[in-house]
């Protein structure tokens, strides 16, 4: 018999962090996509689809600091940290890759158990540190020189020009959209398919003990 | 005493009159005819003018008419001429002892009037002949202002210079005028001097437009140094066009200050080329009816549309001329406010076009901020004409600089750098008008920025009118292209124009046609890597390539829901395979 149990696993700075940067992402997606594509799209004009996107651009870039300054200050950045140790973490990574690749369908229990101290499965550890060290701060970056290509020329020349800055963040914005259809499926293969989406919300994540 | 001295005298004087009376007689009948003679002789010029000519007096037959001013003679080509002849002029003049026939020599009282001219020239002409019967081809030559007029024909008749009736002495001309009166005197006839070229160029001066002109009082000796009362050298030009070039170096002699302007020009770089049709000073300011400034500043005085006239044309129909024409607005701006009076600049040099506009519009950029989005970019990579001539057609123009500095990089130093194979690649870039395509671009870029070449080079792209004349098309601000869609979509009509400009050493560009296709190709990524508008020039590749992203994406959550429910019989057997087993337990 399952017995369910929960745990405060996100707290209020974390899930407001991550529904502004939900809602953000897609406002940015949608915009960009109208930016890049305004023959095809028309869901706004070219220079609303501009406006917002740098508006919700800003609001992207405050919302970082907001994360970044919570996860330093309280510690719990290490959660983002993958252990030291290499073995450790290959295997832990080997391990979380059998069970999306093989074990889930066999109905194996998740090897990794989620508490405040050790969020995330070493595969979570590896992907949001690279999302959230390196391609955030270079999505924002990119979008800032984007933003004011005169202001920011010296800079843009020392990136290498403004269409190396631009397909810079193009790139990273097309691994965000894709990365997106996996987040959210992801985020349905808790115990039930809305439970991992509700703790975000609750900020109470439901445990699924397996009995013996 | 008295008696014997008269019977003395009386003897002396009958010996002395028997010996001189003869001798005196003798001399007397001897010279009486001799005095006669001569005495006829002497008065016999005086007998013969006498019955040639009525003499220069009102006694004459031929001033019995012509002295009154009512006499005229109607030529052919129906012009008329007063025959009256001013007898104080007549007296006055060096000719004053002819006689009417001296110079009229076909006229006599059998045949007059009698002939009948063509035109009042043509009277002129036949009458100067005359003056050859006393002054001889030999005394023209000995004077090189006049030698020239030997044996030609067409030469202008002697009467243009100096006169008919009122002729003067030479001497008495050169005194009677001073400063420019006296050079006058021959150029405010209609008098001409034929270039080797054949050309004929007119010497005549209107006295009231040098008068009225800036340089009214300077003498003409300021400008025409070699010319004075003592010299009057004869120099031959080629042509009217070397003439004018070769005289109007002199101005500079003044004008120092517009020189060095001029030669930063591009009219004076073509004329250095050897192109005779670049214009110089006189091309623009006259000869002798140099105007004040503001003459110049007027549509009717701006001498540009002597050769830019369908230019001009354009301009008169644009936001400027209209306000020019219609409201005389006196800040609408003519040809020199934008391109400058003396250092002329190459149209093409878009940045010095655009300072040229915000030196009126002072407040455009500061205008443009409240509207547009990076307005700054906009008004660097955007020219003014582009959105404010918006019937004009737009392109894009890749222009090669140096990278680090955004200076133009110039023709010669891709010839230095290219040498021989400079020739090979302007022909390949001018070639069958297909363009140059991505790929030749980046070589392009590539051989430039090779090691060893100290050179590293880049692209900088720009909006701009294709047709340069086209920027003359300014409309009011109300019409100008504000839509962002006009520039920031891949099917905007403005990015199917592409060339790539090289800077030429005169300012202008040399320009090659380029394939659209360069602006979104990755072949041409590093050499366009500046160059970027949202959503118009976006590289192909990465659009495929995001396409493939998102369905990778999209395609994760599907094979493993797929899978998930492909394999759930697998769970559910090992589900009640494991309640079986609890519930053995």
């Amino acid at each position: 018999m399952k017995a369910i149990h929960t745990i405060y696993l996100h707290p209020l700075p974390v899930r407001i962090w991550h529904w502004v940067n939900a809602a953000s992402f897609l406002v940015l997606i949608a915009t960009g996509l109208q930016i890049r594509y305004r023959e095809s799209l028309n869901l706004m004009t070219f220079r609303d689809a501009v406006d917002v996107h740098n508006f919700f651009g800003f609001v992207l870039i405050g919302n970082f600091f907001l994360w970044l300054v919570y996860y330093l200050a309280s510690g719990k950045i290490r959660i983002y940290l993958p252990p030291l140790n290499l073995k450790k973490f290959v295997t832990g990574c080997i391990r979380q890759a059998r069970y999306y690749g093989y074990g889930i369908f066999l109905g194996e229990e998740n090897p990794h158990h989620s508490t405040p101290d050790n969020k995330f499965n070493p595969m979570q550890q590896a992907a949001y540190l690279g999302i959230m060290l390196m391609l955030m701060p270079l999505q924002l970056v990119s979008g800032l020189l984007l933003w004011d290509v005169k202001g920011f020329a010296g800079l843009i020349s020392v990136a290498g020009g403004v269409k190396i800055v631009d397909t810079v963040h193009v790139l990273i914005f097309l691994f965000f959209s894709s990365f997106l259809f996996v987040h959210i499926y992801l985020a349905t293969l808790g115990h039930t398919a809305t439970a991992h989406i509700r703790a975000m919300f609750s900020g109470y994540e439901e445990i699924e003990e397996h009995g013996r | 005493m008295f008696e014997h001295s008269c019977e003395s005298n009386d003897g002396k004087g009958r010996i002395g009159f028997m010996v001189l009376g003869p001798l005196f007689g003798l001399l007397y009948v001897i010279l009486l005819p001799i005095i006669g003679v001569m005495t006829v002789l002497l008065a016999l010029p005086e007998i013969a003018s006498a019955k040639k000519s009525p003499a220069p007096n009102t006694s004459g037959m031929c001033v019995t008419c012509h002295t009154s001013k009512g006499v005229v003679k109607t030529f052919s080509n129906r012009e008329k001429m007063s025959v009256a002849v001013n007898l104080a002029e007549l007296r006055g003049s060096v000719h004053a002892s002819l006689g009417c026939n001296d110079c009229h020599q076909k006229i006599s009282m059998s045949s007059h009037p009698g002939r009948t001219f063509d035109s009042r020239r043509a009277f002129a002409i036949d009458a100067a002949a005359a003056c050859g019967a006393c002054h001889s081809d030999e005394q023209l030559r000995s004077k090189p202002n006049h030698a020239f007029s030997v044996n030609r024909q067409n030469a202008p008749p002697c009467t243009d210079c100096h006169g008919a009736h009122g002729v003067q002495r030479v001497a008495d001309m050169k005194k009677a005028g001073n400063g420019n009166s006296y050079c006058l005197t021959c150029h405010q006839l209609n008098i001409t001097k034929v270039h080797r070229n054949g050309e004929r160029l007119s010497l005549h001066i209107d006295p009231a437009l040098l008068g009225s002109s800036v340089h009214a009082q300077r003498s003409c000796s300021d400008c025409h140094a070699a010319y004075s009362r003592d010299s009057h050298p004869v120099v031959n030009y080629e042509s009217s066009r070397d003439h004018s070039i070769k005289v109007s170096g002199v101005c500079r002699t003044c004008h120092a200050d517009k020189q060095h302007a001029v030669n930063e020009s591009i009219h004076f770089r073509l004329m250095r080329e050897g192109n005779q049709k670049a214009p110089v000073c006189t091309d623009c300011h006259g000869f002798h009816a140099v105007g004040p400034k503001a003459a110049y500043e007027t549509l009717n005085g701006t001498p540009c549309k002597k050769c830019h006239a369908e230019i001009f044309s354009m301009y008169s129909t644009s936001v400027h001329g209209a306000a020019k024409i219609n409201g005389g607005e006196h800040k609408a701006p003519l040809c020199s406010s934008c391109h400058f009076a003396h250092d002329v600049q190459a149209a093409s040099m878009a940045e010095r076009m655009k300072k040229a506009c915000l030196g009126c519009h002072q407040d455009a950029e500061a205008a443009h901020t409240k509207w547009l989005p990076n307005a700054g970019l906009h008004l660097s990579a955007v020219t003014c004409a582009s959105c404010h001539s918006p019937k004009a057609n737009k392109g894009i123009e890749l222009r090669l600089a140096d990278e680090s500095t955004g200076e133009p990089f110039t023709e010669a130093q891709l010839r230095t750098i290219l040498g021989s194979d400079y020739e090979n690649l302007a022909g390949m870039l001018g070639a069958h008008g297909e363009g140059i395509g991505p790929d030749q671009l980046w070589g392009l870029v590539a051989r430039l920025n090779q090691k060893g070449t100290n050179a590293k080079v880049t692209f900088l792209g720009t909006m701009d009118v294709v047709d340069g004349r086209d920027a003359h098309l300014l409309s009011a601000k109300k019409n100008a292209v504000r839509e962002c869609e006009n520039c920031h979509a891949a099917t905007s009509g403005f990015f199917r124009s592409v060339t790539v400009a090289v800077v030429k050493a005169d300012g202008r560009l040399s320009r090659y046609k380029a394939k659209p296709e360069v602006l979104g190709s990755m072949f041409s990524f590093a050499a366009l890597k500046h160059f970027y508008v949202l959503g118009s020039t976006r590289l192909k590749l990465l659009d495929w390539f995001g396409l493939a992203m998102v369905l990778g994406g999209i395609s994760v959550p599907v094979l493993h829901m797929t899978a998930r429910f492909l394999t759930s019989p697998i769970r559910e057997a090992r589900r009640l395979n494991r309640l079986r087993k609890e519930g053995r337990r």
